[in-house]
């Protein structure tokens, strides 16, 4: 029952905010780095015992399938450290940089989102996925317009339009599941699914991936992002972009592998993954004005990378999804915290407001070329693992499509390195416009910038250090026939 | 699917389709708040009618021996009483981010509300 905790104690600890805030301010505000170092301790020790089997935790005493169920297996638990690590790291940031009142506020919004997404990723129930992702929305659409500024507020509207419209289609599909299965266990929806009408599943599976697919930003779905992601204060964009966007990519995949297990559907995501992939980059590319919507785009581009990936349908196509996945959120929270700081700093947004900054403040300098090499897939960094495991799963399909497929994504990073160069040039070969030193970052945000960085390259040069959870995850994920068992075989 | 009264389903998607046409069609923020509310409306209908059967109760029991087969089935019912309570904290932050654009931009039209660039 320790599993429960790690939706519980987020829960709690975002209730208990403002109780402690009435004795002590200061004290409230490091509830959520402790909330989420403790749910990481756990999720740790956890790890273990659910690599040899998941644990099935069954609300209120109830068997499965009727009970809400949690499944604590590789791929949500997994989900979940990388949940709690980019979590605490971004709350410890948090403390530092959040200057608007109320900060109380703040970190309330901050930890319901981070267990709304908890929730997502470990929950074995459909409806119940429904609420976690309305709770990780609602947090986020109003943490997007924290700073009460014209574009955050603006942003928001647009996200929260966008985000309910594809919520009510999560409903619908929840409800023609309903009607068609009788029930609201996902591994019992798989396990009933076999004998359906298959026009009314396409329906439903079409709602679900539409309505998931507005949180994944999967092209068309997507004009919110770039808005909502470049107008947030810096930590919530870490948030949004390293957390919130997976765990939508998330609740597709889980929706097509686990509850449908539809194979005709894999090759238009991959197709639509390669869409959104080469849009999000070339808007990135003529992006000059504003850095942080350089690297909402760049993000969007990312994502469409990890759809194409889970669009692969095989072991190794899932196991690259997860693992650029994995590279893709530390890469991006660590440039999402840097950018906010030296936005700060600076004054401005531009591009060319960044001249210069690689030498007067040489280790943020060079946390951020880290992060950017990550990102674009250069050796020996996490991020060219992960793209050489996308390519190698692609091409292992032996199939004209896929092989196109890359051909574009090689053309698409192409671009990602004309723009990443282009940031990295501005930083470092040009003179700075000002005289004057810029200070370095504030510790609060050094050693969480820090810690990523050290994780990129570990990664990147041990990639053994975390593939065999995503390569347990992915299995788990492909062969939906264990998780039905593991889930209605624990009777 | 056990198909109930078929009109019970046409009202409900009926619902969906217009509150859906106002928020893709209004130039009003209110407007397509009040779209919103329409679609969640319907879907909430939706639910229930997927799991109305005809001629039975209400699924409270007030009895020890209370017989289950003269009742509707209860699980759509807690699911609508969820999202009506979902749907109504997205309404009052949408009227609050509504509040806030109008603040900014003394106009609701979001064809003016373009502060925002690609």
């Amino acid at each position: 029952m320790v599993a429960a905790l790690l939706i519980a104690l987020p829960f709690l600890g975002a209730f208990l905010i403002p109780l402690v805030g009435l004795a002590s301010k200061r004290l409230s505000h490091y509830i959520p780095a402790a909330v989420m170092l403790t749910n990481l301790g756990i999720s740790l020790a956890l790890l273990p015992q659910v690599m040899r089997s998941p644990i099935v935790i069954s609300i209120s005493g109830w068997t499965p399938p009727l009970a809400i169920n949690f499944v604590v297996g590789p791929l949500g638990l997994g989900l979940v450290i990388l949940i709690s690590l980019i979590g605490f790291l971004v709350t410890v940031y948090g403390v530092g940089y959040i200057h608007e009142e109320p900060k109380e506020k703040y970190h309330i919004l901050i930890l319901t989102l981070l267990t709304g997404a908890t929730g997502m990723v470990l929950t074995g129930d459909i409806f119940n996925l429904f609420v976690f992702f309305e709770i990780l929305s609602l947090s986020s659409y109003a943490l997007t317009g924290y700073n009460r500024d014209r574009g955050g507020t603006e942003a928001a509207i647009k996200y929260l339009i966008q985000g309910s419209i594809g919520s009510a289609f999560i409903l619908i599909g929840i409800a023609l599941l309903y009607g068609i299965t009788g029930t609201l266990n996902m591994a019992d929806i798989a396990a009933h699914i076999a004998g359906a009408d298959p026009t009314l599943l396409f329906m439903a599976m079409s709602l679900l991936i539409v309505g998931f697919g507005v949180e994944a930003a999967i092209f068309p779905l997507n004009a919110w992002l770039p808005d909502a992601h470049s107008s947030a204060p810096s930590s919530v964009s870490a948030i949004l972009s390293g957390i919130a966007i997976e765990t939508g990519a998330y609740a597709v995949a889980r929706i097509v592998y686990t509850v449908f297990d539809n194979h005709g559907i894999m090759l238009i995501l991959a197709i639509l993954g390669v869409i959104t992939l080469l849009l999000g980059e070339m808007s990135a590319f003529r992006q000059k004005s504003d850095i942080k919507r350089l690297l909402a785009y760049s993000s969007i581009g990312q994502m469409g990378l990890i759809m194409l990936a889970f669009g692969i349908a095989s072991d190794a196509g899932v196991f690259a999804a997860l693992f650029q996945l994995v590279s893709h959120t530390l890469a991006k929270a660590l440039l999402f915290m840097a950018s906010g700081y030296i936005i700060y700093r600076v004054g401005s947004k531009k591009l060319s407001a960044l001249a210069g900054l690689g030498r007067k403040m040489p280790f943020t300098g060079a946390m951020i070329a880290v992060a950017v090499l990550s990102l674009v897939g250069v050796p020996p960094f996490a991020g060219f693992m992960s793209k050489f495991s996308i390519v190698r799963a692609a091409l292992a399909q032996h199939s004209a499509t896929y092989t196109g497929l890359i051909v574009l994504v090689l053309l698409a990073t192409v671009i990602e390195v004309g723009y990443f160069m282009k940031l990295l040039q501005i930083m470092f070969f040009t003179e700075a416009e000002t005289e004057g030193a810029v200070k370095e970052l504030p510790l609060s945000a050094l050693i969480p910038i820090t810690i990523l960085a050290a994780l990129v390259i570990a990664i990147g040069v041990y990639p053994q250090m975390i593939s065999g959870v995503l390569q347990q995850a992915a299995s788990g994920l492909v062969e939906r026939s264990t998780y039905i068992q593991s889930v209605l075989g624990a009777l | 699917m056990t198909i109930g009264n078929p009109m019970m389903y046409v009202g409900a998607v009926g619902l969906i389709m217009i509150g859906l046409f106002t928020m893709l069609s209004k130039r009003n923020l209110i407007k397509i708040i009040i779209g919103l509310t329409l679609l969640d409306t319907g879907v909430n209908l939706l639910l229930i009618a997927i799991g109305y059967v005809h001629n039975r109760t209400a699924p409270i029991i007030t009895r020890v021996h209370a017989d289950p087969s003269k009742m509707v089935d209860p699980i759509p019912q807690a699911l609508v009483l969820t999202a009506i309570v979902i749907g109504l904290g997205v309404t009052a932050l949408a009227l609050a981010l509504a509040i806030r654009v109008y603040g900014h931009y003394k106009t609701l039209d979001t064809r003016k509300i373009r502060g925002l660039k690609w």
